[in-house]
Parts: C-alpha cells; structure tokens; sequence
C-alpha cells in the first residue's frame, strides 16, 4: 500500500523535441484507483510506463510512497503491471506463471504454492494451474495476468489497456471484477485506458491526458459535470458532448434564435464563445419554436433511449448535433426539429483558449 | 563424400515441403509436390544403395550392384568400427562437435540477444562485423588459422579444433539468432523486469526459453556443417589418433588404393550419416512451436 506522486515528471523520446509527457503533476491516494485516460498518442501508457520504470523520466521525479523511485530499476519498485497483451511467459505453466515473481523473490516453495493457489482460487483459475497459456481462452489468460499481479501483494499495480483484447459482453464482466478486486485488495492502481465508458465506471478518480499534458483530474461526476475545458468536454461521455461556437448578444449567449442567459462579466469582451450541451441535456420540439433548426439525419434506437443525428447551421458551418430522445416516439430521419438546452446544463468554453469559462451558466 | 551431400538434401526436403504445404494455389502445390517427391526419390535411393551395399562383401558389390545381399554381412560394421578406426574417429567427431555446438549456441545467443535488444555506441559496428565474418570464405582463413593455432600451440589438437569451429559458425548463429530475438515480444521481457528478474536471469530465464525454436533450428544448422566439415580438419588436424569422421573416411577411401573393402566403407558412410538423421529428426519436432503462444494474437 503506498502512494503515488509525479512530481513534474517529463519523458522526451530520443530524436524527438516534443515531450511524450510533459511535467505530469499527479497525487494518488493510497489505495486509490485512478484511471489515466486519452487519445492514442495522449501519453498515458509513457506515463504508466514511467512509474513502471520501463520508461526514463528526463525531468522531475516519481515517488511510491516517501521513496523517490526516479532512477529505481524496475525489479526493485514493489509493483506489479497488468500489460495490454497479457504478456505471459509462454514457456511456463499457469502455476509457474504467476509464482514467477515470488521465486525470483525467494519465496519458499510451499508459501509460494499456496499463494498461487489463493489467488487462482479468486480468479476461477484453479483448474488450469497446470496448463500452459496458448491452452487458454483469451478471458482466462486475462484472468491469469491478473493473478501474476495480485499474487506478489505490490504496493502498486500498473494496469495498460488491460481489457482491450477481449470482446465487448467480457469486458464489461471483467471490467466491474478488476475494480471489485482492486477495492477488496485495497491496492493503489493505476490504470490506463482509452474507453472513456471504462475509466468513467472504474475510477475513483480519472486523469485526462492530451499530447502528454494533464488536462483535468477529477472524479468521474466533477469530469462529466464540470470539464475544464473543450477537450475534455468532448472527450467524456458517449455521444460526446455538442460543441459549437456562438455569438454573445445582449443578455447571453444565442443558441440558434433562443438566447441563453449568461452572465456579461464572465464572457468578458468576448463576442464568441463556443458552448456545449450533452445529448440528454437538450429538449428536442417537432413543432416550431425557438432554438437551434435540426435536420435529422438518422435516429439509432438502443431500446429504452434513442439518439437522434442531425445536423444544423451554426454561424454559416454545417455542424452536427446529436441528441437523446425517447425510444419508442421519436422524430425521424428527414424531419426537421428544434432543440433547446436545459436550463443548467449548458457549458461555456473561450473560443481562443478552450478553458472553461468560471461559473458561466444562469439556471 | 557423396553421403555427406545426400544427407545433406535429404534434412533440407521436408523443410521444404511444409513451406510449400501452407500455399494456397492448388496447381502450385501439385507442381510443386511432384518435383518433391522426384527430389525425394533421387535423395533416398541412393542412400538406401549404400545402406543396402554396406550389409555385402566387395565382391557382391562388385559383381550385383543392385541386388540384395546373399548373406547379411554385420561384420563389415565391425571391420568398420575397430580395425579402420571409425570407433576412434566417431568419438573424435563427438567430443569437438559437441563441445563446439554448446559454446557457440550459448556464445551466439547471448551475443545475438544483446546486438539485437540494447542500443549502446559500436552496435551496428559489431553487428557488420559478424555479418561481414559470414561472408568471408573459409579458405582465405585457412593460412592465417594455421599459423594461429600452431603459435599458440593448439595446432593438431581437439581444443584448437573446437575453437575453430566455434570461430567458424558463430557469424552463422548470430545473424540468425539476431533477427529472431528481435521478433520476441517486448511486453514479455519488460514483465520478467518488473517481476523482478535482473537482466541475466531474464535473459536465461525468459527470453532463451522463448526463442527455443530458433535455437533448435539453428543448432540443427550448425550441427550438420561441423559434422560434415571437412576442410578445416584436414589442415588444422593432421594428426591420425585426433582424426574426425570426415577425415578417416577420406583415409579409409584413399589409403586402401585399388583394394578398397567397399562393403566396410559404406558401412561406415552409414555411420557417419546416421548420427545427422537422428538429431535431425529430434530437433525438428522442437521448430514447431509458436513464440507469441503467450500474448495474445
């Protein structure tokens, strides 16, 4: 059990002039399990990597716990990671697999069986301790991962992108049993993943990454309900959020022939904004009305919800608008609608630097 | 040797054929299995003529070259062994083709595992170097070898000759093993890291038991060209009790003149080239096996 600090920690790839992950400021809670995510190319493995110690930090520091681990080789860190594809060691038995780390460890033989053996037992594996991997499925070797890790009793486990590989019904299976697991443990994790759906229902907290540079850290409701800025506002929830510039008028902010109220001194001198509304925070109105024109382009049902696509002309630019509505009684494809936002649920963002603009929403 | 050479085409043809076999095209698998089962039949019955012609006496040979011998003669097997020295030859050949074979794998791999898997200044140098080892042909060396092994005392000894051979093959082995260590996975050798192996035990540990199929093909490789080597024994190994097979066949042959016991030398032909099939035939089980077999897909 330890905490974790990035403390100003940058990696620059050799031959490259651009930091993989650019003085990444972090505190994890002991026993916390906070979830890194962004795009590809966003820096969350890198930064994984780097607590791993697979990765050099070039400047700054990572601590586990009081220990400064900056140059600590990774055999020497107390953790324990959880790699994309498994990374089993062919060779070995299920059995030997995860008793790996504990032989190197000099852990008796008869401690070290039976430590196998608790762990195999909490992860269904029991029956295949004497196989090898390439006999196993791809939720077993998951599974086996797994018990390599929970076996040694880290401080820290390290999780990349564990369930990418697996398909979409046992993924959401073994999605709640990993943050189950971790909380009975009560181990520090850090996982990474690029499923915003993954990180909004497993974290305690979530770190959102852009081009190596923390963008927000908070819990999955202050990150869905209060992004700090454009990119994330976009990047969390599923559909993403409706993003588009508006012009600032007398008394607020236009959406479509509505007007928003807003208050004048947090819009400063801007005479554009951009504002974003999710797809379940707008009311949609076949009958017409004030608000932003829809064309409907398609509706998807998902049973209960459905979700409309359309698109709309926003400041001369086509832009496309997507919006939940009923199930059963929706519009469809080729009717035009009008949409307005809830009162309260409307984000304003500066056009020029993406930032959220502090407490800009009138209910 | 017309045996070495048969054996030779013999281990190479169901490499072939199982590339072949993964083909798709029917009228290229169909061509291309007559031409193997053509190659094949040129291949064995030669071989089986031999195996045939070392149960008869010379004089059978002689006078019925393609029938089946009237009595089976063992003895010939016998007269091989002890009286033309192919006893004392064969264990030669053993000692100096084992002891080369463990210290030239063990070499190889290591030195493959590191040009292949760490960047450090002088990498690539070392690496042309082993490639430009392999291009050099071994009668250029031979003057320069002899006067190596005889300055450092070593010329006419089995030591001398192991070293030469493990000299000879290793280039061989690196650049093979090269390529083959740097398909492992990475993902695999970083978690042997954080499990907490240091980097001998990972590479013991891990990552040579991973490459395992490429070890054997490579031993395989290395094990035919120093059994059947035949050249650098001849001028670095002139000394008749620390002759290896190649050299007494070519003795038994050539000294014997016009009253060559014909029966006798194939017997140890046969001999010889038993050895080669047996571990061929062992180590080829251990190629097949897939190195990703732990991560997925």
């Amino acid at each position: 059990m330890a905490t974790v600090t990035y403390d100003n920690a940058s990696r620059i790839y050799p031959g490259s002039n651009i930091a993989a992950v650019d003085s990444l400021n972090l505190d994890v809670a002991d026993g916390e399990f906070l979830v890194l995510v962004g795009p590809s190319g966003s820096g969350k493995s890198t930064a994984l990597r780097m607590l791993a110690g697979l990765e050099e930090v070039n400047s700054g520091n990572i601590f586990i716990g009081e220990r400064n681990v900056t140059d600590v080789p990774p055999k020497d860190r107390d953790i324990a990671m959880v790699f994309q594809n498994y990374a089993l060691y062919p060779h070995m038995t299920v059995a030997e697999n995860m008793g790996f780390a504990l032989r190197i460890a000099g852990v008796p033989k008869e401690e070290r069986n039976q430590r196998v053996r608790e762990a195999a037992k909490m992860l269904d594996l029991e029956p295949y301790l004497d196989r090898k991997p390439k006999a196993l499925s791809g939720g077993q070797r998951q599974r086996v991962a797994m018990g390599r890790a929970i076996v040694r009793s880290p401080q820290v486990f390290l999780m990349d992108e564990p369930l990418s590989n697996l398909d979409a019904k046992l993924r959401v299976q073994t999605r709640t049993q990993i943050a189950s697991l971790t909380r009975r443990l009560g181990v520090t994790t850090v996982y990474v993943t690029h499923d915003q759906t993954e990180a909004l229902t497993m974290g305690d907290r979530i770190a959102v990454l852009k081009d190596g540079v923390l963008q927000q850290v908070g819990t999955p409701r202050e990150l869905y309900a209060d992004p700090k800025n454009v990119f994330v506002a976009g990047f969390i929830g599923s559909p993403a959020m409706n993003l588009f510039t508006a012009d600032v008028t007398e008394g607020g902010v236009k959406f479509g022939t509505a007007v928003i109220p807003v208050e004048r001194d947090t819009l400063g001198s801007a005479t554009q904004v951009t504002i974003g509304v999710r797809p379940e925070d707008v009311v949609v109105s076949l009958t017409e009305s004030t608000g932003l024109k829809v064309e409907v382009d398609l509706v998807e049902e998902l049973g209960a919800d459905g979700y409309l696509y359309g698109h709309s002309e926003v400041d001369g630019k086509r832009t496309d608008i997507v919006a939940r509505v009923d199930g059963r009684i929706h519009p469809n494809a080729g009717d035009t609608v009008y949409i307005t936002p809830k009162t309260g649920h409307v984000h304003v963002f500066s056009v020029e630097t993406g930032e959220r603009l502090g407490g800009a929403v009138v209910d | 040797m017309t045996a070495v050479t048969t054996d030779k085409a013999l281990s190479s043809a169901p490499a072939r054929s199982r590339v072949s076999g993964s083909g798709g095209d029917a009228a290229v698998a169909s061509v291309s299995h007559v031409l193997l089962v053509i190659w094949s039949i040129v291949v064995i019955v030669p071989f089986l003529w031999v195996i045939l012609s070392s149960f008869k006496t010379t004089k059978e040979i002689l006078a019925n070259p393609f029938s089946l011998p009237a009595h089976w003669q063992f003895e010939n097997y016998a007269h091989a062994w002890t009286d033309a020295g192919i006893g004392r030859y064969f264990l030669n050949t053993v000692i100096v083709v084992a002891c080369a074979l463990v210290i030239v794998m063990l070499l190889g791999a290591m030195c493959a595992y590191v040009l292949a898997r760490f960047q450090f200044p002088g990498n690539r140098a070392i690496y042309y170097l082993m490639l430009a080892g392999l291009t050099f042909p071994v009668f250029l060396a031979i003057v320069p070898l002899f006067f190596i092994l005889r300055n450092s005392g070593l010329l006419n000894t089995l030591p001398g000759l192991i070293l030469t051979y493990v000299a000879f093959a290793l280039p061989f082995t690196v650049f093979f093993l090269y390529s083959f260590f740097k398909s492992l996975p990475d993902d695999v050798y970083e978690a042997a890291l954080i499990d907490g192996a240091g980097e001998w035990r990972a590479f013991f540990q891990v990552m040579l038991p991973m490459a395992q199929p490429g070890m054997a093909s490579v031993a395989i490789f290395n094990f035919l060209g120093l059994w059947n080597q035949f050249l650098l024994p001849v001028a670095l190994n002139t000394d008749e009790s620390r002759y290896v097979l190649t050299q007494g066949m070519a003795s038994f042959a050539s000294q014997a003149g016009y009253s060559v016991d014909f029966g006798a030398l194939f017997a140890g032909v046969v001999m010889t080239v038993i050895p080669v099939l047996v571990i061929y035939i062992i180590f080829q089980r251990r190629l097949e096996g897939s190195v990703s077999s732990g991560t997925f897909r």
